[in-house]
């Protein structure tokens, strides 16, 4: 299998990779490792009254591909500062293009998708 | 950044410098470059005398005689003359073969194409080390049962068949004939196609540091085993391989065997050693499971499975400090779980997450501490990204 630049980049430094501990935070997970793709996000979150959650910080698990753990990476790199959504930095078939994810394995970023969903959707 | 570590010997090795001598000495018009066809002339008897001379190596190499060696492009090659060379000339006595579930793709598709012709193939599963018993192939034996089809040693965990007893088996069952795959045997371990009783047996150069794109079938002449061509236009090989053998090629193939064959004593006694302290360092990461029995596979393959990481994020994560593989390099491309492991009863995940360590005649004991450090650097990131331990599931 030949991987991007991109995708070598964020599956060999993996930043954000760990998980986030406290009260406040959103957790949500999505796949299974005994069918080859899991990932879960923990996401801090802060907010005054009538403003929207902020992302704080996100951290990221990821048991999978080169591509799931390097989308998953850029994903929780780039949550920061972002208000909490149910929508990823960037549509799934955007990042498909840019990690040049085999289509394929489009299922799998799905699941990081999923997972970044169940953990928006506890706020 | 220092090269990664060449750990795939099982996939191929280098051209032994020796045997790339050889093989220059056949290319250029100072050297024997005619065509060994052409006997009218000197240069092509010239190439014909080099290319006999290379049969008879290649034959002495293996304990069979020259008139036996039908030189091809490969193992691949050899193994489809012999399935359906074997299977055109036996048909009118039945259509039925017996391989087993953890042959190379060069037999699994060509039976595969077989049942698409009609023809009934029985698929043999293996032990829990990936050994064929005796027993089962002649429990598996029909009436119309025509050829068998079992390999010597195994290309993904490296298993040695007793190939003596398959023989002994298929001789009781008279008519049957045996096909060896041996691609991976010379240099390997010991092999001798007089004594292991085969009719046919494959051979590839480019597993024992010759030549990719040269291999041989070796045809007994002792049991008089008849196949038909696949391939036409020169009756060269007896008339079983037509076109233009390649010198360079067939000598290249001759001078690796012999060097191999000479050198397998010593040599297998130190990669055994090599071997043992990879197992036992691999091991100590945890969640390591060893594919194939120690005491019943060649010293030159070791195949781990390993609990808590993916297969292709581990491949991937080890690949800038050493080359290794999933498994056989014909299938690792399609990234499916190797079906040689679930074939010996591992689950999908653990057959996902398996390499294969192919030792070979330049690995040193620091290429192999170099590959417990970068096995374990990789499981310890891989299992902590995945959040789970050594033993998670």
């Amino acid at each position: 299998m030949r991987y991007s630049a991109l995708t070598r980049r964020y599956f060999e430094a993996a930043p954000c990779a760990g998980t986030l501990e406290g009260p406040g935070i959103l957790s949500g997970a999505a796949g299974s490792r005994s069918l080859g793709t899991w990932v879960r996000f923990d996401l801090r979150v802060a907010g005054a009254a009538n403003r929207p959650a902020v992302i704080v910080e996100a951290r990221f698990l990821a048991f999978g591909c080169p591509h799931t753990i390097a989308v998953a990476a850029w994903v929780a790199e780039q949550a920061a500062g972002h208000p909490v959504s149910a929508e990823l930095p960037q549509p799934v078939d955007a990042l498909r293009r840019s990690f040049d994810v085999p289509v394929e394995k489009l299922g799998r970023l799905l699941v990081v998708e999923d997972a970044w969903r169940a953990a928006a959707a506890r706020k | 950044m220092n090269s990664p570590v060449y750990l795939d010997h099982a996939a191929t090795t280098p051209v032994d410098p020796r045997v790339a001598a050889a093989m220059a000495g056949c290319l250029t018009a100072d050297g024997v470059f005619g065509n060994p066809a052409s006997s009218a002339h000197a240069h092509g008897e010239a190439a014909f005398e080099r290319v006999e001379a290379a049969r008879a190596a290649v034959a002495a190499a293996v304990g069979a005689e020259p008139d036996e060696v039908v030189f091809t492009s490969g193992a691949t090659e050899a193994d489809n003359l012999a399935i359906f060379g074997a299977t055109a000339h036996s048909q009118p006595r039945g259509r039925h073969v017996i391989t087993a579930r953890t042959e190379h793709k060069a037999v699994l598709d060509p039976c595969r194409e077989l049942e698409r012709r009609g023809w009934q193939v029985t698929y043999l599963t293996p032990d829990g080390h990936g050994r064929v018993e005796p027993d089962r192939l002649a429990a598996a034996l029909r009436a119309d049962t025509v050829l068998v089809s079992l390999m010597h040693v195994n290309n993904e965990i490296g298993t040695v068949q007793d190939v003596a007893a398959f023989a002994a088996v298929c001789e009781r069952h008279r008519g049957v004939r045996l096909h060896v795959d041996a691609a991976q045997s010379i240099g390997k371990t010991e092999f001798d196609f007089h004594a292991c009783g085969a009719d046919l047996v494959s051979l590839s150069a480019h597993k024992s540091y010759g030549p990719k794109g040269v291999g041989a079938l070796l045809v007994s002449r002792r049991s008089g085993v008849r196949i038909e061509p696949r391939q036409f236009g020169g009756g060269q090989e007896r008339g079983l391989r037509s076109g233009t053998v390649a010198t360079h090629q067939v000598v290249g193939m001759a001078a690796a065997f012999t060097l191999v064959v000479a050198e397998r004593p010593a040599e297998g006694v130190r990669l055994a050693a090599l071997r043992e302290r990879l197992w036992l360092g691999l091991e100590a990461h945890g969640g390591a499971v060893r594919n194939g029995a120690p005491e019943g596979t060649v010293p030159a393959i070791l195949n781990v499975s390993f609990d808590g990481v993916e297969g292709e994020s581990l491949l991937a994560a080890v690949a800038p400090r050493i080359s290794v593989s999933t498994g056989s390099a014909c299938t690792s491309a399609s990234g499916d779980p190797s079906y040689v492991l679930r074939a010996l009863g591992r689950d999908d995940r653990l057959a996902e997450a398996s390499l294969r360590f192919g030792l070979g005649r330049s690995t040193s004991l620091d290429d192999v501490e170099a590959a417990i450090e970068a096995v374990g650097r990789a499981l310890a990131r891989l299992r902590r990204i995945g959040g789970a331990c050594a033993t998670a599931r």
